[in-house]
């Protein structure tokens, strides 16, 4: 007996050992200085919904290098939740964060936080009227949100009609004159016209069922690719079609119908703005003075689904993000015009949009 | 208004109890204590060691963790998560406090556990997990995890086991109450009531839980800095804030009512009902810049799970029949501040389950060699499922959701041979219809022998192929559910050695030691898609294994001291074994993510008269947030340590007993996550003071 309980003490000596040796850090961030000049691509990586793990990475086109975690890296803290879009302006990058309910701006050499602005519902993009007006697009929400970035500050909002917070969907914006057009996406099928005078919807242009992409190209056309819904939507599931738009008249110029079953997405336009991108399984090109569309693609599908996509506004190579099986770093792939795989690399999770600097 | 709110429920609840009390003190006359009600004493005799041919032909070859009594009742606020977490070697991945909390049984999937209830399947149909959290500890009297292969006596689709959760009579003789009040950390309040009363013929039991917390803990976030700005609002400082944990209150009601009538002539019949009502609000992430006054974030869920069963014995035969219900209603919300008070929906989605099931079986024993059962079990789901509403093309309002039912039958037969008393053998067939849809065959066949009567050293190895449908939202969600999805199919291959010594009321000392390997083919996993929505597809082969080691020992070290010890090892590689999704896949051959290799968890009891000190202790190796395992600044999760203690005094009074206890959670005050941007909260208390009043036994 006395042996069992010498063992016993040794055991429960060694358990305690055991426990109290435990430890387990939350870590804590570092910092890193960065000084990225010249020409450079970001790449935003969503990240899983409801992790937190999205991120930015950057590209230098020309030394062929690619800095990942940027954004954390410089600020020591996360990016975010659903990194969702990206623009530049005077030398600041604005990134939208989705599901953070946050835009952050940054500068685009250090990559170091510059502000903030916080206060919004599900935000998607951002689009600068002015150094003190924006419009931030909102899913879940039938507002798009007015915004002074010079004090990252709402300042108003901009009533979208025939939509509910439930059903709100306003997407990608573009700029002619003192109009603002918007793509509503999601059980939606309309092109939005806003006066930027009074911040009012003026018009609006039904076209197919839930228009992804809006673009501007080089003759003043706008450029929209619906996704036709999905198999049992009650919103109904369609051929997915890609527009041209006249913005003058604003009609529909010229529809170029897929195949039913189709998803194109990913509406991009070179440097340019003559020749127009987009993925449908493959990557496509076409002149934006076309009247058919292509009957070979530009690049064809490669055992992957392709998930974003950006052209190179100066060399105009080709840029093909690969989201993998989507909780991996994904992979972006480099082509010249030519068609020739110049680079890859290993970017972050769910890589989907880009922004050139 | 959220204050008011929780008043008028516990107002209610409180009434509700006071009712109940009265209504069931009624046949108070002639009632003595229930000899069940012993739940203060927490020291126990420690039993002779079972000779090897007691071993019940039912479970030869089977690999299976009990978990007893004293961990299922150690406290009124832990749910069997939370059990789960500190007594078995599963990997429990909490969201949160009181929030989503899943299983990885052997390194699969949360739907790869099946989990029953008084014989009825209860896991979600639509999403086919269970969340843990949402099981009370207190209202579970046997439970135990049949792992791997083992599950198949009992289930099919439980590709990594399966998990059993049962009541069972009080064996009450007369008029019985219990009540445990817990005041906690964060305003935590968490309350049981128990009332009992029984004859030689009637059981019948109460129990009703009610727990409820702001869960508005403080940590310190990591992960996100606040501004500060000058005028020109450029950035002159910034900081790691303090933050409490936003949105993730909790109040959660459980009510169990059972009744059951012996004829004392081998006919047992039983009925349980159990009713849940859970408002849970979704805490929101660490990198969440929003405003916790902007937004409401939140589930509701109203359950009933009914189950009558009837079992009738004879010396070797018993047939047995179960018939059972269950109605979920879930509804989540997310709801956001317009600027005048007015809280919008962004999100309104409503779910509603019926479940109907029915259960025949059977035992037939041919001496003391034989035995063959039989087991047929029917659950017919119907699932309405509306998760978003629209405004159409023609300007009509839709909803966007589904309606389905399916039927989904599971029959198995068995013959279990021990020819001679240190070898037993048991081959089981069990067929699965989900839908139209068949499974082939499955089959599974089990092996035991003792190798030494001294030590009670028993070898088992077991083998079986097994087979898991998809689930109705993998079939049939709107947008993204995919009805050509393939049943999930594996093999799982076991084997083990366990010993057992001891010596009656000095020591004993139980161990076991597996070995396991699964092959799982056409995992489904649910992946975006371009169009922007999830969609389910068969994309991965899986090959699990691994060690699984457990001993408990226990030891009178004196007449008043008293040492229990329990531990859990288990090593769980799962890796990828699939064909790459593209030329750039480095997720084949790596650590499926969140599922850590190792996970052990220890706990100790020591008891002197009537105090007793508990030590409770887990661990969970590093976890990978990436299937390709990278170790980027997100990419992995610290390895996790928990230690608990709790301190229990029983008084012992003529009228009552009285219970007096205090827990530490987090002793150490650990920052830590569990899943990546959900954090945990540190160091928390809470005392517990209970009541057993002796009726009529003064």
């Amino acid at each position: 007996m006395r042996a069992v309980t010498r063992n016993i003490r040794f055991a429960l000596t060694l358990l305690l050992a055991v426990a109290l040796s435990g430890c387990m850090e939350w870590d804590y961030l570092y910092t890193e200085e960065f000084d990225e000049r010249g020409q450079g691509l970001f790449c935003l990586n969503e990240g899983n919904f409801q992790y937190g793990n999205a991120t930015l990475s950057y590209y230098n086109p020309e030394a062929q290098k690619v800095e990942n975690e940027v954004f954390a890296r410089a600020n020591g803290m996360k990016l975010g939740d659903v990194a969702q879009s990206m623009v530049i302006r005077n030398g600041v990058g604005w990134i939208v964060v989705n599901n953070s309910h946050v835009v952050f701006a940054i500068d685009i050499n250090t990559f170091k936080e510059r502000g903030r602005i916080t206060g919004l519902t599900s935000p998607r993009y951002i689009h600068f009227l002015s150094d003190e007006k924006a419009y931030i697009t909102q899913i879940w929400d039938n507002r798009i949100f007015i915004v002074n970035p010079k004090r990252y500050q709402i300042t108003g909002y901009i009533d979208v009609p025939n939509m509910t917070m439930e059903s709100g969907s306003t997407e990608q914006m573009v700029q002619l004159g003192d109009f603002v057009y918007v793509n509503c996406w999601s059980y939606q099928n309309r092109i939005l016209k806003i006066d930027t005078r009074t911040d009012k919807v003026v018009d609006e242009l039904e076209v197919g069922i839930q228009p992804t992409s809006l673009a501007l190209d080089c003759n003043g056309k706008l450029w929209t690719v619906t996704d036709g819904g999905y198999d049992g939507s009650p919103y109904g599931h369609e051929a997915p079609s890609l527009y041209r738009i006249d913005p003058e008249s604003f009609t529909v110029e010229k529809q170029f119908k897929f195949n039913f079953g189709d998803w194109p997405s990913e509406v991009q336009l070179n440097g340019a703005k003559d020749k127009i991108y987009w993925l449908n399984d493959d990557v496509w090109e076409m002149s934006v003075t076309a009247d058919y569309l292509p009957a070979e693609p530009f690049l064809p599908y490669k055992d992957t689904i392709y998930y974003g996509l950006t052209i190179d506004p100066q060399s105009g190579d080709v840029y093909i993000a690969d989201a993998i099986d989507y909780v991996q770093q994904g992979m972006i792939y480099r082509y010249s015009k030519e068609r020739e795989l110049l680079d890859s690399f290993y970017v972050g999770i769910i890589p989907g949009a880009f922004c050139w600097k | 208004m959220k204050f008011i709110i929780h008043n008028s429920l516990f107002t209610t609840i409180r009434i509700w109890i006071s009712v109940l009390i009265i209504f069931n003190a009624a046949p108070l006359i002639a009632q003595t204590q229930s000899d069940n009600q012993e739940w203060h004493r927490r020291t126990h005799d420690i039993p002779e060691i079972s000779v090897y041919g007691a071993r019940p032909m039912k479970e030869i070859g089977t690999q299976q963790t009990k978990l007893d009594t004293t961990a299922l009742k150690e406290n009124i606020a832990l749910s069997m998560a939370d059990v789960l977490t500190f007594n078995t070697s599963i990997f429990v991945k909490s969201y949160g406090r009181a929030t989503l909390s899943t299983v990885a049984f052997r390194g699969t999937s949360p739907s790869h556990t099946q989990v029953q209830w008084n014989g009825m399947r209860i896991n979600n149909p639509m999403l086919g997990m269970t969340d843990f959290s949402m099981i009370p500890s207190y209202f579970i009297d046997d439970a135990s995890l049949l792992h791997g292969t083992s599950s198949v006596n009992e289930t099919g689709g439980g590709l990594g086991g399966a998990v059993k959760l049962s009541t069972k009579p009080a064996e009450a003789k007369g008029f019985g109450l219990q009540y445990i009040q817990g005041i906690g950390s964060f305003k935590t309040f968490d309350e049981f009531l128990r009332l009992t009363w029984g004859n030689d013929h009637w059981q019948t039991s109460t129990r009703a839980v009610f727990s409820s917390s702001p869960n508005d803990y403080k940590y310190r976030n990591h992960d996100k800095k606040e501004n500060i700005y000058d005028e020109q609002m450029n950035i002159i400082d910034q900081y790691y804030p303090i933050e409490r944990n936003r949105s993730g209150a909790y109040k959660d009601l459980h009510i169990l009512q059972e009744v059951y009538y012996n004829t004392g002539k081998g006919d047992r019949l039983g009925l349980n009902a159990w009713y849940t009502n859970s408002n849970r609000e979704l805490a929101m992430l660490t990198v969440d810049h929003g405003s916790d006054t902007d937004f409401d974030n939140r589930q509701r869920e109203h359950t009933f799970r009914g189950v009558v069963s009837w079992d009738h014995l004879r010396q070797n035969w018993k047939i047995g029949a179960k018939a059972g219900y269950i109605y979920t209603w879930m509804a989540y919300d997310y709801k956001r501040d317009l600027g005048n008070g007015i809280m919008a929906h962004m999100t309104r989605s409503r779910s509603r389950i019926n479940t109907f099931y029915g259960q025949v079986d059977g035992e037939y024993y041919i001496g003391k060699k034989w035995l063959f059962t039989a087991n047929l079990s029917l659950h017919q789901h119907i699932v309405e499922s509306r998760d978003k509403n629209i405004i159409r093309q023609d300007g009509n309002k839709a909803i966007v959701g589904y309606r389905k039912g399916r039927p989904e039958l599971s029959g198995s037969l068995s013959a279990k041979w021990r020819p001679i008393d240190r070898l037993g053998v048991s081959i089981v067939v069990r067929e699965e219809m989900f839908g139209k849809e068949w499974t082939p065959i499955i089959p599974a066949l089990f092996i035991d022998g003792v190798l030494s009567e001294r030590g009670n050293i028993v070898a088992k190895a077991s083998v079986s192929r097994n087979y898991r449908f998809p689930t109705l939202n993998d079939l049939y969600f709107l947008p993204g559910g995919n009805p050509d999805l393939r049943k999930e199919s594996g093999w799982t291959y076991d084997a083990g050695l366990s010993f057992a010594v001891g010596r009656k009321g000095l020591y004993s000392l139980k161990g076991s030691a597996t070995w396991f390997d699964s092959y799982i083919n056409d995992w489904i996993i649910w992946l975006p898609t371009p169009k922007g929505f999830f969609s389910p597809e068969n994309i991965k082969d899986v090959h699990a294994y691994g060690v699984e080691l457990q001993a408990d020992l226990e030891v009178a070290l004196s007449p008043k001291w008293q040492l229990g010890l329990n531990g859990n090892f288990s090593w769980t590689p799962s890796i990828n074994c699939g064909e790459p999704r593209s030329p750039a896949d480095r997720s084949v051959g790596k650590q499926l993510p969140y599922v850590p290799e190792f996970s052990s968890s220890v706990t100790g009891r020591l008891s002197w008269r009537r105090w007793t000190f508990l030590y409770k202790w887990c661990w969970y190796s590093e976890r990978f947030t990436m299937s390709s395992n990278d170790l980027s600044l997100s990419g992995r999760l610290p390895e996790y340590f928990m230690s608990n203690i709790s301190l229990e005094k029983v008084l012992v009074f003529n009228w009552a007993d009285l219970s007096l206890k205090g827990t530490i959670n987090n002793l150490f005050n650990e920052e830590y996550l569990s899943v990546l941007s959900r954090p945990m909260p540190g160091i928390n208390f809470e005392v517990f003071i209970g009541i057993t009043p002796k009726w009529g036994n003064r």
